[in-house]
């Protein structure tokens, strides 16, 4: 349970990691008066979410759900040496009418002292963070360690508890370690090999070895590849291997990837419940395609997008097709454009979606705002979904920055009209807050 | 446990290796942070109006931030966190990558349209297709216990 998980309204600590984080905050304090003549940031952004749903007790019951993300960080910005960074969430609905399970929630995302010198690129992180290294897309109560080895190698690992696993008979006994070793020549090659294991109650819920690959080579041609074996089925699960090259003024991003669904999802006490019975489906999937990209003058881009998905096991196969046409300024104003066909290998896998948007942050002088955004997405699905073959979904939103853009008011309005919601009305107002300050 | 201490032995060893190889260095000299939007006076999404495409310390032209990089920024955030990291805090990750978040992407940045957030819409609808077509996509973020919180409403 994470450190701001609650359940029934009342906040729970879990004990390991409050001890974990308190150490953490203790070294923080610790931290030599030349580090800490650095800079507190904070940033706050929180949002009032307002619609209604029927509850297990009231129909058209109004939800309004206010949400808190806090992030603090203490470092001296350019410069390497002691850090904390902590981010986190936190939920609590305003009228508590039975829609969410717990009328409040939340998580700790990280919370880390963190150590960098700039020789080697030597960093440490002590406390929760999100590690992705090869193999690993894990969020850890623990350490990580990494640094260059020397011109051509860089290594790294890491050791704790999955935060993954906090809900799965407690935490006792569970623990993840892995690490990358990477072989490398700038601007021509980057070659890892990684590792990661996860136990659960002290009995093995998952162990993938991987690697990771990026090579360049002549005529602006890069590939990208990634492949992990699982070894506890002893299994290839995943295999993703993408060339990036340039034709004339097009980038093209060729792709080719390969599941087999045992060795992928079979993630044992790590799996989750939908993904559970894929294990034992014998399934291989293959998946190739590409994307086009094309720039055409100083604002327009044009993309084209072509994927296709063939099964062992599964009779058919399906494609998704797609254009899209964005035109954008040189801030942030856009207007765009996507039209894609799913085409599945029966009825009920096939749709047709419509994407319109614009961002608008230059408006003409005397209006009240800082940008105006709008959004229509339009699917149409070939088989009914509960007698409704349409989803209709339209947003609006404006905002203005105020106090020399430290305090940004936004407000926005959804409408969905789909085979779950009639007409499904949803209003949000995020109030954003940065603070900075030399300490 | 006596594995488990073997394993801890193991891990400080390689920790100590690490650490005294720490003093090597590789040459790629990146820096901590890159310059900001209000330093550059425009948002620095192409690399390449300023570094060549295939530079000496990175390919600088497979970073730029594209109308496509949002759903395939895969392969390169696996082997440079720390190019991500020049102008991100895991946070801005940490909208789609995270043990456990509540808010979808595209309902958190409601107004950023123009970010190509994952999920856009009716989501719920069009996940059922999706989802059978190609399940792997949805593992990646909702493979694990806490993750899957948001599919247990109906998936059980």
């Amino acid at each position: 349970m994470g450190i701001f998980s609650c359940s029934g309204g009342s906040m729970r600590t879990s004990a390991s990691f409050g001890r974990f984080l308190g150490l953490a905050i203790l070294l923080a304090l610790c931290m030599p008066i030349s580090v800490l003549a650095a800079e507190v940031s904070v940033k706050s952004d929180t949002l009032l979410r307002i619609f209604q749903r029927d509850t297990a007790t009231k129909t058209d019951a109004a939800v309004t759900p206010f949400y808190e993300y806090l992030q603090v960080d203490v470092d001296t910005p350019d410069e390497p040496g002691l850090a904390f960074h902590l981010y986190g969430w936190g939920r609590w609905d305003m009228v508590d009418n039975d829609y969410y399970s717990d009328a409040t929630a939340g998580e700790l995302l990280y919370g880390y002292l963190e150590y960098t010198r700039k020789e080697a690129h030597f960093n440490a992180r002590l406390g929760r963070q999100q590690v992705f290294e090869g193999v690993a897309n894990e969020a850890i109560d623990g350490l990580r360690v990494s640094s260059d080895l020397g011109k051509y190698f860089s290594g790294s690992l890491y050791a704790g508890q999955p935060v993954g696993l906090s809900t799965e008979n407690g935490r006792d006994g569970d623990i993840i370690y892995g690490g990358r070793l990477a072989n490398h020549l700038a601007s021509w090659y980057d070659l890892g090999v990684s590792y990661k294991k996860i136990e659960n109650n002290s009995k093995e819920a998952e162990e993938t070895a991987g690697v990771d690959l990026s090579a360049y080579f002549p005529a602006g041609i890069s590939l990208y590849g990634f492949s992990s074996y699982n070894t506890s089925y002893k299994g290839w699960g995943e295999h993703s291997y993408e060339l990036r090259f340039p034709v004339g003024p097009v980038s093209l991003r060729p792709y080719f990837q390969k599941f087999q669904y045992q060795d992928y999802f079979g993630t044992g006490a790590n799996s989750a419940s939908p993904f559970r019975a894929l294990v034992n489906s014998d399934e291989e999937l293959t998946v190739f395609g590409s994307d086009l990209t094309l720039p055409v003058g100083d604002s327009w881009t044009l993309v084209a997008k072509a994927k296709h998905y063939d099964y062992k096991i599964l009779a058919g196969s399906s494609q998704y097709l797609a254009a899209q046409a964005t035109w954008s300024s040189e801030r942030h104003y856009q207007i765009g454009g996507e039209i894609g066909f799913m085409n599945g290998d029966d009825d009920q896998n096939k749709y047709t979606l419509v994407r319109l948007f614009t961002y608008c942050d230059q408006l003409p002088e005397g209006v009240p705002l800082g940008f105006v955004s709008g959004d229509l997405v339009y699917v149409s699905y070939n088989q009914d979904i509960y007698g409704e073959g349409r989803s209709l979904f339209a947003s609006l939103g404006v905002g203005q920055k105020y106090l020399d853009d430290a305090l940004e008011l936004k407000l926005s309005g959804d409408y969905s009209a789909d085979p779950y919601f009639d007409k499904d009305l949803r209003a949000m107002l995020t109030v954003s807050y940065h603070f900075d300050r030399n300490l | 446990m006596r594995t488990n201490i073997l394993l801890g032995l193991g891990l400080c060893l390689l920790l100590l290796g690490l650490a005294a190889c720490a003093a090597l260095d590789s040459g790629m000299d990146l820096p901590f942070r890159h310059l900001s939007a209000e330093d550059l006076g425009e948002s620095p999404k192409t690399c390449t109006n300023c570094h060549d495409a295939r530079g000496e310390k990175l390919a600088f032209g497979d970073f730029v931030h594209n109308a496509t990089w949002m759903q395939n920024h895969r392969m390169q955030a696996y082997q440079h966190e720390q190019v991500c990291a020049m102008c991100h805090q895991t946070s801005f990750c940490n909208d789609c990558h995270a043990t456990r978040v509540e808010l979808k992407p595209s309902d958190k940045n409601d107004t950023e349209t123009y970010r190509q957030m994952p999920h856009r819409g009716d989501y719920l609808s069009r996940h059922r297709i999706d989802g059978r077509i190609d399940p792997t996509s949805c593992f990646r973020c909702h493979g694990n216990p806490k993750m899957s919180k948001t599919c247990a409403p109906c998936h059980g």
